[in-house]
């Protein structure tokens, strides 16, 4: 167990180490994410629809388009210099592969997300600061979510032709549910609902990353094995 | 009689048998007082859905028992449930809005049926689109089988953000098309429908799984494979 | 009591859909099957 821990966190250094040396990507995540907020402040007519109704579904849509984006690169880096091949005749488990990638698509983003949400809180005037917290806990639940199978189809797409967008072809059915769970949550919190009022959804979120996690970890040998 | 053969006597039973369903649904079947004769359609629609869903599920099935034993002929069942799947979603999705337009006024509903619907035909077009972008059959088998379990899996928790979503929302519940509570020359009707719909789908699959067998064999110099 | 809504056309056009649907799938099976 520490033993896949210690390699998990190897790979996800060496994929972050590489990430902020060049930071071009982090950065055209960060950017887009700022252009995609602008684009729905523009998408709608501020007198006819509460901000406040439309901010869940802005939010999350923006995080969706963010986490595709971050994965999309995922394996582009071993890819390019056929670094996968080294990575899969090293004494690396499989497991472990699939856990460092995940560690480090999570913090990549989770990046994008920090950034992303006080742009949101700053171009649509919501008020946060009270449901900070829980709101940050709904983040974590739902990105993590998003990732696990996002890691794992993005090994698989790498060899596939139109890689680029069968990524987000395969992937969309499988953010619905984390994506319905985060918007339903963030709505009850924005609106000063108790958190009780949510629990159903949190558990929803819950119960699918404990179970794709597992799932994902477990099918990525058969992506990158012979 | 080869496999196509049988495939394709099992299918014209089912043909000629799916005309005596429509002959004793439209028929020989009450009108129902508060939808009128477009009610009828719940006798297509719904087992169409039940085999549309059972489809993915053996999808997922034999995915998972490819990846443990390998056995070839468990990824051509797949393909040709995952293909037969999409016609029977197909169905669905075009009779529940000629279904809806006249019931609820409205030609979609996001009702759980049409959305769940929905979703495994988006999953069916992803398998579909990864066994057409993948060169080499075995990593073609692998890979499908992976998304196969996946979309597999992603079923219930569909079902679920589905369920708790509409009970935010209930839909007027004049009209309950689904209720079991049918007069007995209803459910009859419905029953031999759905029997008709299973022999459709194990017709359609032989013919579909021969045809893979067929190109594979070909593919091979003519070497037995079975 | 409440008139019965006379929406026949969309029965029909629903079964007629759903046969045109099957046949033509299973005719296009049958075609790839002898034309390989």
């Amino acid at each position: 167990m520490r033993e896949v821990l210690a390699q998990a966190w190897t790979v996800a250094r060496k994929d972050l180490l590489l990430e902020f040396r060049t930071r071009t990507a982090l950065l055209s995540a960060v950017v887009f994410t700022a252009l995609v907020l602008t684009v729905f402040n523009f998408g709608r007519d501020p007198t006819a629809v509460a901000t406040i109704d439309l901010a869940p579904s802005i939010l999350w849509v923006t995080f969706t388009f963010a986490a595709m984006l971050a994965l999309n690169r995922a394996f582009q880096l071993e890819l390019e210099n056929q670094a996968l091949e080294g990575l899969l005749v090293s004494p690396l488990s499989r497991l472990s592969l699939y856990f460092g990638k995940l560690i480090a698509n999570l913090a990549f983003v989770t990046i994008v997300e920090a950034v992303g949400l006080p742009l949101f809180v700053l171009f649509f005037d919501v008020p946060v600061g009270h449901v900070l917290l829980p709101l940050v806990g709904v983040i974590v639940l739902a990105t993590v979510g998003f990732v696990a199978v996002g890691t794992l189809f993005s090994a698989m797409v790498i060899r596939t032709r139109f890689a680029e967008l069968m990524l987000p072809v395969l992937l969309l059915p499988f953010l619905i549910p984390p994506l319905v769970g985060a918007v339903q949550v963030t709505a009850r919190l924005l609106a000063g609902r108790p958190l009780s009022e949510a629990a159903g959804w949190l558990r929803l979120l819950a119960a699918y990353d404990i179970w794709f996690v597992f799932l994902s970890s477990v099918l990525f040998r058969f992506t990158v094995d012979e | 009689m080869s496999l196509a053969h049988k495939g394709r006597w099992i299918t014209l039973s089912g043909l000629v048998l799916l005309g005596g369903v429509y002959v004793r649904a439209l028929a020989f079947t009450p009108v129902e007082r508060l939808q009128g004769p477009a009610q009828k359609i719940f006798y297509i629609h719904v087992p169409a859905a039940i085999w549309t869903e059972a489809a993915m599920i053996l999808v997922g099935l034999a995915g998972i028992f490819f990846l443990f034993l390998k056995d070839q002929r468990l990824d051509r069942f797949a393909e040709a449930s995952a293909e037969v799947g999409t016609v029977f979603a197909t169905i669905v999705l075009t009779t529940g809005p000629i279904w809806g337009k006249p019931i609820w006024g409205t030609w979609w509903t996001w009702d759980a049926r049409l959305t769940s619907t929905l979703f495994l035909f988006f999953l069916y077009v992803g398998y579909l689109l990864v066994r057409g972008a993948v060169r080499d059959p075995g990593l073609r088998a692998r890979y499908a089988a992976v998304l196969g379990v996946c979309g597999m899996c992603l079923v219930p928790f569909i079902h679920l953000s589905v369920f708790m979503f509409r009970t935010l929302h209930p839909q007027p519940i004049i009209l309950k098309p689904s209720a079991p509570s049918l007069p007995n020359s209803m459910l009859e009707t419905w029953l031999l429908s759905l029997g008709v719909f299973t022999l459709l789908y194990v017709g359609l699959v032989t013919q579909r799984y021969a045809l893979s067998l067929a190109r594979e064999t070909r593919e091979n110099g003519g070497r037995d494979l079975a | 009591m409440p008139e019965v809504p006379q929406n026949g056309g969309y029965m029909v056009a629903a079964y007629v859909v759903t046969a045109v649907i099957l046949l033509v799938y299973a005719v296009s099976l049958y075609r790839r099957g002898n034309n390989p």
